[in-house]
């Protein structure tokens, strides 16, 4: 019931921050733009349009979470309203599962919306309702629920902006991590290999969540893909949660 | 306390479910299509706006990517862009001299297209015409898998203009010209790296070669004079001197070394005293 309550004030606080309208209007740009990019192309049009539009989502939702996860904790801190909220009969991990629940439904109201505007440009182009893109739509939102879940740690004891650093780089290694594999290859079997795949195995891999490709060329998926990336998005974002509230009991704010 | 340790739990149980997670997600094969994206990209030129000033590590990035792209050889159709993205990355950096090389390499040795393979040479030396490495790989290419002397000379003629260009390319180019039966050119340039050269080696290949341009010109213009001893006599002379006697020549040209050329009277044959490269 609290988490609810923390949830819903949450919610009412980040869609009042401008923030997130300025990431609303240029994903819209962006989502718009991918018209223009297409009439550059030689080729297949729509597909450009998708892949636009798909990595804007993708893009300034991976910004969101960032720029208004990093702020919430550090804000109450900051303000002194965490001395009001702590002297509650309320656990710390309550109000730390509520601001991490209230943006995760900041951040599906705002993926609707740029999902609306996306597909309604992709219907001007087609006339046909891509219902398919949705897919990619939703595991992109699986992506946004881990990054909150780190932006949430960081910002439970660091400022704001280093916060966001610290988060844009975990969204950069979740995204380049699956190059680590290449590099294992060519390590002679040893201590250092092991060592290196402990490493690659520990590392978020975002890839897992981008259907992108797939879903734009109409490619079959294993559903054993997308249910072990559904599990392993969630499983990454209770790890990194629990370790959010570890650290956030540790604080003293006295 | 028991808490945190509950939670610690929670932590590792996660930790080790998401790792076994992610290795069997890894065992999946999931469809690819390597390279999809890229050929929807209409050049270099738009991409490089949209690197916001790190258009060089962007080329960089393509060009690793092109790397492993052309190295899969589960994609069948894989060169059917080759141009494409390689004019990407030059476009990108124009002067990143690497993929243009690689480039022509992978045209040659996969593609066995020695004519993209130049292709790709000329992008480079067009966004690049200060170097002269783009010329005289082109022109090697065209010399030794297209066997077309012609075009291999423009190409060294091209490296040796070039300021700074190694002293190989004038070798090259006379040996070029003389393949293309230019005797003249070829005399002229030889003799020009005979002088110059400072090195022992090079003067020796430089008079090896002027021996060869001498001893082919002497021993055409002997064989011609021989078919017309043989066309008048109805056979060919016993000795070469026999052609002065018959007026056809004022004098029987020696070699570069002023010996004797060898004659075979049974057959007409003019040969060399000795091998020019063994001289």
């Amino acid at each position: 019931m609290t988490i609810k309550v923390i949830a819903l004030n949450t919610f009412k606080e980040a869609i009042r921050d401008r923030i997130l309208y300025l990431l609303l209007f240029f994903a819209a740009l962006s989502i718009l733009v991918s018209r223009v990019l297409a009439l550059l192309t030689v080729g297949d049009r729509a597909k450009v349009i998708k892949d636009v539009g798909l990595a804007s989502i993708s893009f300034f939702g991976a910004l969101m979470a960032i720029l208004i996860g990093t702020g919430l904790v550090y804000k109450e801190i900051e303000k002194r309203t965490i001395f009001t909220l702590i002297s509650k009969p309320m656990r710390r991990h309550e109000f730390l599962l509520g601001k991490f629940f209230g943006l995760v439904l900041t951040l599906l109201v705002m993926l609707v919306l740029m999902s609306v505007i996306f597909l309604a440009l992709v219907f001007f182009h087609t006339s046909t309702v891509e219902w398919k893109l949705l897919l990619a739509i939703l595991y992109i939102f699986i992506e946004l629920i881990l990054i909150t879940a780190v932006a949430i740690l960081f910002s439970s004891f660091s400022t704001p902006i280093l916060s966001s650093l610290f988060s844009l780089c975990f969204y950069l290694i979740g995204h380049f991590s699956w190059s680590l594999e290449t590099l294992i290859k060519k390590i002679p079997a040893g201590l250092l290999r092991v060592l290196a795949q402990i490493v690659y195995t520990i590392l978020p891999d975002l890839e897992n969540f981008n259907f992108k490709t797939e879903v734009v060329h109409g490619l079959t998926i294993p559903p054993r893909v997308l249910l072990y990336s559904v599990a392993y998005g969630l499983l990454y974002t209770v790890f990194i949660l629990t370790l959010a509230v570890l650290v956030f009991r540790r604080r003293d704010f006295i | 306390m028991r808490r945190t340790t509950s939670l610690i739990l929670i932590l590792g149980l996660s930790c080790l479910l998401f790792m076994g997670l992610k290795l069997e997600i890894d065992k999946a094969s999931r469809q690819k299509i390597p390279g999809s994206s890229i050929i929807y990209v209409p050049s270099g030129k738009y991409l490089k706006t949209a690197t916001f000033g790190f258009s060089s590590l962007m080329a960089d990035i393509v060009y690793i990517w092109a790397i492993q792209y052309f190295g899969n050889l589960a994609i069948p159709d894989k060169f059917d862009h080759f141009v494409h993205i390689f004019s990407i990355i030059s476009d990108l950096d124009p002067r990143y001299v690497d993929p243009y090389e690689v480039g022509a390499l992978i045209a040659l040795y996969d593609t066995k297209d020695v004519s993209l393979a130049i292709k790709l040479l000329d992008m480079g030396f067009a966004k690049n015409p200060d170097l002269w490495i783009f010329p005289l790989e082109a022109g090697h290419y065209a010399q030794l898998y297209k066997k077309d002397f012609p075009l291999a000379r423009e190409y060294y003629k091209k490296a040796m203009d070039i300021p700074g260009a190694p002293d190989i390319v004038k070798r090259l180019y006379a040996n070029a010209a003389f393949k293309t039966m230019d005797v003249k050119t070829a005399w002229e340039t030889w003799l020009e790296v005979y002088e110059t050269a400072t090195d022992e080696r090079v003067k020796k290949i430089a008079s090896n070669h002027l021996y060869n341009i001498k001893a082919t010109v002497d021993i055409q213009g002997l064989r011609s004079v021989l078919e017309k001893y043989k066309a008048k006599y109805g056979r060919y002379p016993d000795k070469l001197s026999d052609i002065v006697t018959a007026g056809l020549l004022p004098y029987i040209p020696k070699d570069y070394d002023q010996k004797d050329y060898g004659y075979n009277p049974k057959t007409g044959d003019v040969k060399t005293a000795v091998i020019p490269w063994k001289r």
